[in-house]
């Protein structure tokens, strides 16, 4: 109870509670978008060429049938490649994230959108993920995680690797202050 | 005491000295050779849980066997006396130490495994009395963790009266710490801790007669029969040929052209009760097995569950640790005016420890209604599951589900019957078409939610009706859901997560849903209560 004294959670708005719906949401990193797009484009190149490959070698040859369900292959690819793009084209665009004093919200979605809101009380650890692509480009992923289970897990993707680093020494610092969890 | 000393004597070391043992037993010591048979038991269970996939080879290796006795009962023997050295080492590599508030356990024949618990961090603990244990007076002690399943550790065989003794240490040590943290909030608690230990007030009992009715109305028959689907054929095949030794031709019996329907229907009745019955045994067995002699009773913030026929289980709870309260009621339940009631925890490590899991929330079962709303009242004494005003969800939950998607599906496949000229195949589809409608629009009308200052209540079901009930502070993460078609009707979908897991609430008002996510975040956040 001691707590409500110097509680504060900075957007205070003319109602009494803070306001999820008046979150400042920021973007993430815009070199994030660009690099699932390459990646999207280019693994489904990638699968297309050795298709291709092997279709249109002369080492041995494919019996026809093996040859039509190769080319059904590729069409089928092709398509699901094209269309992953730009849902992907779409989802990157609509993802943001919001960091309030006491929480962190992540919105993301293209027809069903969704918000995320975690108190940091409920953090019980914080992780940074990096893969190899991550790395090249400077960006991480942020995992938090609650007592909510795996299924719950709270991650922020594609985030300058300074600022993710510094939302994590955030958390761990509020979570130095008070030692409830 | 006495008699106490007496049962201990065998054990490594006396009773007198019991507490400082508690204390300060820097030796690791080996449980009693009792737990041997608790390592082949629990071989055989692994064993047999495991049987189905063995049995084709034990199937095909019997022939074998018979054939050549020289070559495989040498392989039989070694395969015995395998399990048997690999029990021993299992028993003779298990040892314990009780070390300045600490418990520490070393287990493991190959790969070895060492845990290491501070009393303070112990938020559980159960007692588990298998039936071969109960002759001999011993237990197994479960020591639970806040979060982590790795951290889980059992001390196989312990002597009852230590365990007990063992127990209330742990659970006092706990409490004095916890107590000292959260220093303002219950000064009594410190002086009363002795009183509290000892005074043990029973809350409910079950009678075997409640038992029954529990079987009846839970009858897990449906998952049963999923997993004998494949032997059905033989089944079948088997019990005509059973018929037909009796002179009775049952197909000729089952010829329904020349009979009259009434008499169809009660063949259908008659058969169906014939099915069922053995099935109603069974689950009224499995709730007897599980539940027999159940007492709930209450020592200061604890809650403690016991039961058990065979396997006699004992569950601790404090307070604390409840996540929310279900109040569950089947179809059958809500014609009978019988409730199970559950108090959740945290289940995080669900995935890992799915016996352990079970017995991670205390079922009350099968209790009628006022009993219910005396236990509930019990745990959380302002709540107002049953008398608040429940507030439906939107009448676009049922446009959705039946107007947008089973609607168009049932059109579609109707259509594609009737050109592949099977339109007799839409006397089982309508039904099952009115049956799904039916089952959404009891969903919707079942569909509602309420809060107040502390808690939030949502009640749910089909033919039953589920309530459930948690305080606002135990959210761990707040959802809130909108697709673009509820954004234009100002509607949206909120998720609670809680530890014991996440609640959800569709098709509410956007301005509610907001609400209430502000407010849970706003509860969590500014009364910075642990939720545990």
């Amino acid at each position: 109870m001691q707590g409500i004294e110097n509680f504060s959670n900075t957007t205070m708005p003319s109602t009494a509670l803070p306001q999820l719906e008046q979150l400042n949401f920021e973007a993430l990193s815009p070199s994030y978008a660009k690099s699932n797009r390459y990646i999207s484009l280019f693994s489904t190149l990638f699968i297309v060429a050795v298709l291709l490959i092997i279709q249109l070698q002369s080492i041995f040859t494919l019996p026809t049938t093996a040859s039509n369900v190769v080319s059904f292959f590729i069409g089928a690819i092709v398509f699901i490649g094209f269309i992953s793009t730009i849902y992907i084209i779409l989802a990157d665009k609509r993802k943001f994230y919001a960091l309030r004093e006491q929480d962190l919200s992540y919105r993301s979605g293209v027809i069903f959108r969704k918000t995320v809101s975690q108190p940091m009380l409920r953090i019980q650890h914080v992780e940074l993920k990096r893969g190899p692509i991550d790395r090249k480009i400077g960006l991480a992923k942020l995992q938090v995680f609650s007592a909510g289970g795996a299924m719950h897990t709270f991650e922020i993707p594609g985030l300058p690797v300074e600022k993710a680093e510094s939302i994590r020494q955030f958390i761990l610092d509020h979570k130095d202050v008070n030692h409830y969890g | 005491m006495d008699k106490s000393t007496q049962a201990l004597n065998n054990d490594v070391m006396p009773t007198e000295q019991a507490v400082e043992i508690l204390q300060s037993t820097k030796d690791w010591q080996r449980i009693s050779p009792i737990a041997i048979i608790y390592f082949l038991a629990k071989f055989v269970a692994g064993l047999l849980s495991n049987i189905v996939y063995l049995l084709p080879t034990l199937y095909i290796g019997y022939d074998n066997f018979i054939a050549h006795p020289h070559l495989w009962l040498p392989i039989g023997l070694g395969l015995i006396s395998v399990i048997i050295i690999s029990t021993f080492l299992s028993f003779y590599f298990f040892q314990y130490r009780l070390h300045q508030d600490h418990i520490e356990i070393r287990s493991g024949v190959i790969s070895k495994k060492h845990v290491n618990l501070p009393f303070a961090k112990i938020q559980n603990v159960k007692l588990e009395q298998p039936i071969y244990y109960r002759a001999f007076g011993f237990t197994c002690l479960e020591l639970d963790t806040a979060g982590s399943a790795k951290q889980e550790a059992k001390v196989v065989a312990l002597k009852v009266d230590f365990a007990e003794q063992l127990k209330k240490e742990i659970l006092a040590q706990h409490k004095i710490a916890s107590s000292v943290e959260k220093n303002s909030t219950d000064e009594t608690s410190n002086s009363t801790i002795s009183d509290e230990l000892t005074k043990e007030v029973i809350l409910n009992t079950r009678s075997l007669a409640d038992l029954v009715i529990h079987g009846i109305t839970n009858n897990r028959i449906w998952i049963f029969l999923g997993g004998l689907a494949p032997f059905f054929d033989d089944f079948g095949r088997y019990i005509v040929d059973f018929f037909q030794e009796l002179g009775i031709d049952l197909e000729k019996f089952l010829t329904f052209a020349d009979k009259p329907m009434w008499q169809i229907g009660l063949y259908a009745l008659t058969l169906t009760f014939i099915i069922l019955l053995p099935f109603t045994l069974f689950s009224i067995a499995g709730s007897i097995i599980t539940f027999y002699n159940y007492t709930l009773s209450k020592v200061g913030d604890r809650y403690i569950r016991r039961s058990g026929l065979l396997t006699k289980y004992e569950v601790t709870m404090r307070l604390a640790r409840l996540q929310m309260v279900v109040r569950q009621q089947d179809w059958l339940d809500v014609i009978l005016k019988r409730i199970n009631l559950k108090f959740e925890q945290s289940n995080s490590a669900l995935n890992q420890y799915q016996a352990g899991a079970q017995n991670n929330r205390i079922i009350v079962p099968s209790i009628t209604p006022s009993e219910c709303l005396v236990l509930i009242n019990d745990v959380y004494p302002d709540n107002k599951m049953m008398s608040i005003d429940y507030q439906s969800i939107s009448k676009r939950f049922l446009l959705r589900n039946l107007g947008y998607i089973l609607t168009p599906m049932f059109i579609l496949i109707s259509i594609f019957i009737i050109t592949v000229d099977k339109a007799n195949l839409l006397m089982a589809l309508t039904p099952a078409y009115l049956f799904i409608s039916l089952l959404i629009y009891m969903r919707w009308l079942r569909w509602g939610y309420a809060t107040d200052d502390n808690f939030v209540y949502i009640r749910q079901g089909f033919f039953g009706v589920d309530y459930t009930c948690f305080p606002i502070f135990k959210t761990q993460q707040a959802q809130f859901k909108q697709s673009w078609f509820q954004k234009r009707h100002q509607l949206s979908s909120i998720r609670i997560v809680l530890a014991a897991g996440a609640q959800d609430i569709p098709f509410i008002k956007q301005e509610n849903a907001y609400q209430l996510l502000d407010k849970a975040l706003y509860q969590v956040e500014s009364s910075r209560k642990s939720w545990m």
